[in-house]
């Protein structure tokens, strides 16, 4: 099953996927705790690809991938939302 | 449509959660508003950069740096958003707390493009310290209405009206960046720009997503609506 990761290096820490996974009652984005309290996505309640939310409003390019093929998925690819 | 429009619109504008029940709403706005408002904006920045790269001078860079400290400098992003946060009444809050995590990160974001700013002076060597920019009376006034002004205090403005500010304006935003860097080589003015992309982005984004989840019936969506005609007509001149 593919499943989505934080590209730390292009990751602005925005939070805007985690404000969008929250709204949608998903959390499947979350806080590491970590001293960087950086920004991480849990695969087990993540829904992806059933679930593109995160993609469609986060602004930096590169920084959601798909964790088995490396793909970037920001800007969202047209399989993302075109149903 | 202009490439670069094009680009952004493909992009960025277009890429749409399946089933946010504001999305229909916000895209219809896009196409019969929007799309008129941001082409007319990219093309006068695309002609005011290549009326600045035929000067042969760099006193462009410098006004442009000093304009820019003056509109994000830090005294005037606490008084700019502080305003907003303030128009979130109390009993709005709970519905509306997303709106205001926006402003205070906007705070942030607007203080960062400052140093940018701070960076070009220092680097052609026009300031000795981000200091004497406090005795530069263009670094510490500025003259937009409504979204940085004195609009913002307005009380009566409805929350969901910053939404359509963010979507709108910081598209523009978005857009005189691509533009930018599409034709401006000198790489402190591009460090100037690049840096704030992808945090102008996040702010249209923060419109997009308020939008496609907020605005989902008449009552939420005539604020949006009001506030994009007042930035189109009143502030933007676009009829």
């Amino acid at each position: 099953m593919a499943s989505l990761k934080i590209d730390h290096a292009r990751c602005t820490e925005c939070r805007m996927c985690y404000i969008v996974c929250r709204e949608i009652d998903l959390n499947a984005v979350y806080v590491a705790l970590e001293p960087l309290h950086r920004i991480e996505i849990d695969a087990a309640k993540c829904t992806y690809p059933g679930c593109t939310a995160c993609l469609m409003y986060c602004p930096a390019e590169g920084s959601i991938i798909e964790a088995e093929s490396g793909r970037s998925l920001v800007p969202p690819p047209p399989e993302a939302w075109r149903s | 449509m202009h490439p670069i429009l094009e680009e952004f619109c493909d992009k960025w504008v277009w890429p749409t959660m399946p089933g946010a029940p504001g999305a229909a709403f916000r895209l219809k706005l896009t196409r019969e508003h929007c799309l008129k408002g941001w082409e007319i904006a990219l093309e006068r920045t695309l002609a005011e950069i290549e009326q600045d790269l035929a000067n042969n001078d760099e006193n462009w860079k410098r006004e442009k740096a000093l304009r820019g400290y003056a509109a994000e400098g830090v005294a005037m992003s606490i008084k700019q958003m502080s305003g907003q946060l303030l128009s979130v009444d109390i009993a709005d809050q709970e519905r509306y707390i997303d709106l205001q995590r926006m402003r205070a990160r906007q705070i942030w974001d607007e203080c960062k493009h400052s140093k940018l700013h701070a960076d070009v002076l220092l680097g052609k060597g026009w300031v000795k310290n981000e200091r004497e920019l406090m005795d530069i009376a263009a670094a510490n006034t500025q003259p937009l209405p409504a979204y940085f002004g004195l609009s913002m205090m307005f009380a009566h403005i409805h929350p969901l009206a910053r939404a359509a500010q963010n979507y709108y304006q910081e598209a523009i935003a978005c857009l005189g960046i691509m533009a930018t860097l599409d034709r401006v080589a000198d790489p402190l003015v591009r460090h100037e720009h690049l840096s704030q992309r992808d945090e102008e982005l996040m702010h249209f984004m923060e419109g997009k997503f308020q939008i496609d989840f907020l605005c989902t019936t008449p009552q939420t969506q005539q604020p949006v609506e009001e506030a994009l005609g007042y930035l189109l007509h009143q502030v933007g001149g676009i009829r």
